[in-house]
């Protein structure tokens, strides 16, 4: 491990230190109540996804840095002391927020938790606010799976499930709000395996996930009609 | 760590029928951090404070507040979809949580906002308990002990053996 990475490392903990003591982030993944002989798996999203966060942060840092670059060039040829005078300035406006900004994808990565269970499912995301939603398989919908081409290139996909009710509200801004239901398991590398998982409980369930209860009047089964027609052959022969 | 279902039996939300206190000091706080506009934000937050109600049954739940406009919400555990818990800065460091109850309807905001309550985990995960789903399948399909129909059918058919 080299010097700077060593560095990187210690002031992460730092930030995780200050983070766990003082902003009261929970460093443990989430827990969900279980059922006698049920297990838990939690997990974070792949390695992957951390690669793909960062390869979109570089490719941006590259064209906003690039932007500013010739901006500053520009102005430095115009009047070479403005350019000198700015020249500091431009510099923390290239790199601070970069620092930031890489940061940001770490915590990101690392507060983003997803808990599995036989029967539910709990995401937790977010750092000012944290966020945990919890769904049971039974309430659950349809599930899609979603991945562009650089997600693939990275061998992540997205899996989205959706509960009953869920309509989109554009805010004023045009910026689509949260929407409350829909659970989104973002940048993991084994979807399908998650998606086969979900299907197989949602094709268990006989109900639509909207509430219904399973205790309606018994429907006549293979039992009843065997009885019936021992009935009617009984009353075929007088 | 993972707490098994019946560790919550010891939990028990009939007795929460008022927010905490710290709900007022939370609603305090947001109130100054719009500077100015204080006033017009705590005034409506306090009241709502005053007059918040829960009410937490064996199969529902009600939350009732407000002085000039009363607002009144009811619902059943079995018909909740999907639980949020939101935790910002401040509620964390009160020990409080924002948990969203969503139903089926067509809204994208959430049915209930349930605020101020100082064990929220433990409130969720007994909402959760309370679920549709959070509970073995097959367990609400065996709920009939007897079958009528087939007795009778059964009654039926070997009365009309015996008479033939």
């Amino acid at each position: 491990m080299s010097g700077l990475e060593k560095t990187t490392e210690w002031v992460y903990r730092g930030i995780w230190g200050v983070l766990t003591n003082w902003f009261r982030v929970p460093s443990e993944p989430p827990a969900l109540p279980l059922a006698p002989g049920e297990h838990l798996q939690s997990f974070r999203p792949s390695e992957g996804f951390l690669r793909y966060l960062k390869f979109r942060f570089w490719v941006l840092l590259f064209v906003v840095d690039i932007a500013l670059l010739i901006a500053w060039l520009g102005i430095t040829a115009a009047s070479f002391l403005i350019g000198l005078w700015l020249a500091p300035l431009a510099l923390a406006v290239i790199v601070l927020p970069d620092i930031v900004a890489y940061a940001a994808i770490h915590l990101r990565y690392d507060t983003t938790w997803y808990v599995l269970t036989h029967r539910s499912l709990r995401i937790r995301r977010g750092i000012w606010v944290i966020h945990e939603t919890t769904i049971t398989f039974e309430n659950i919908q349809n599930i899609s799976l979603e991945s562009g081409p650089l997600e693939r290139w990275f061998g992540i996909a997205n899996v989205i499930v959706d509960t009953a009710g869920g309509s989109q509200e554009k805010s004023s801004h045009g910026k689509p709000k949260e929407n409350f239901h829909r659970g989104i398991i973002e940048g993991i590398d084994h979807p399908d395996e998650i998606r086969d998982l979900i299907l197989n409980r949602l094709r268990q369930s006989r109900s639509s996930g909207l509430g219904d209860e399973h205790t309606t009047a018994p429907a006549w089964g293979t039992q009843h009609v065997a009885i019936l027609r021992d009935i009617r052959d009984s009353l075929r022969q007088p | 760590m993972a707490q098994p279902v019946n560790a919550l039996n010891n939990f028990n939300p009939g007795e929460l029928e008022r927010p905490d206190s710290s709900l007022l000091k939370y609603y305090a706080l947001i109130s100054l951090l719009t500077g100015p506009g204080i006033v017009v934000m705590f005034l409506p937050l306090f009241f709502k404070y005053e007059t918040l109600r829960y009410k937490f049954e064996d199969d529902g739940m009600s939350m009732s507040w407000g002085i000039l406009f009363r607002h009144e919400i009811h619902l059943t555990y079995r018909r909740i979809q999907d639980i949020h818990l939101s935790r910002n800065l401040i509620q964390r460091w009160l020990g409080l949580a924002t948990l969203s109850i969503q139903t089926a309807a067509g809204s994208a905001s959430p049915e209930m906002n349930i605020e101020g309550i100082l064990k929220p985990e433990q409130l969720r995960d007994y909402l959760y308990s309370k679920m549709r789903g959070a509970r073995s399948l097959g367990e609400d399909g065996e709920q009939h002990p007897h079958d009528e129909a087939l007795t009778l059918l059964r009654e039926i058919r070997d009365l009309l053996r015996k008479r033939s």
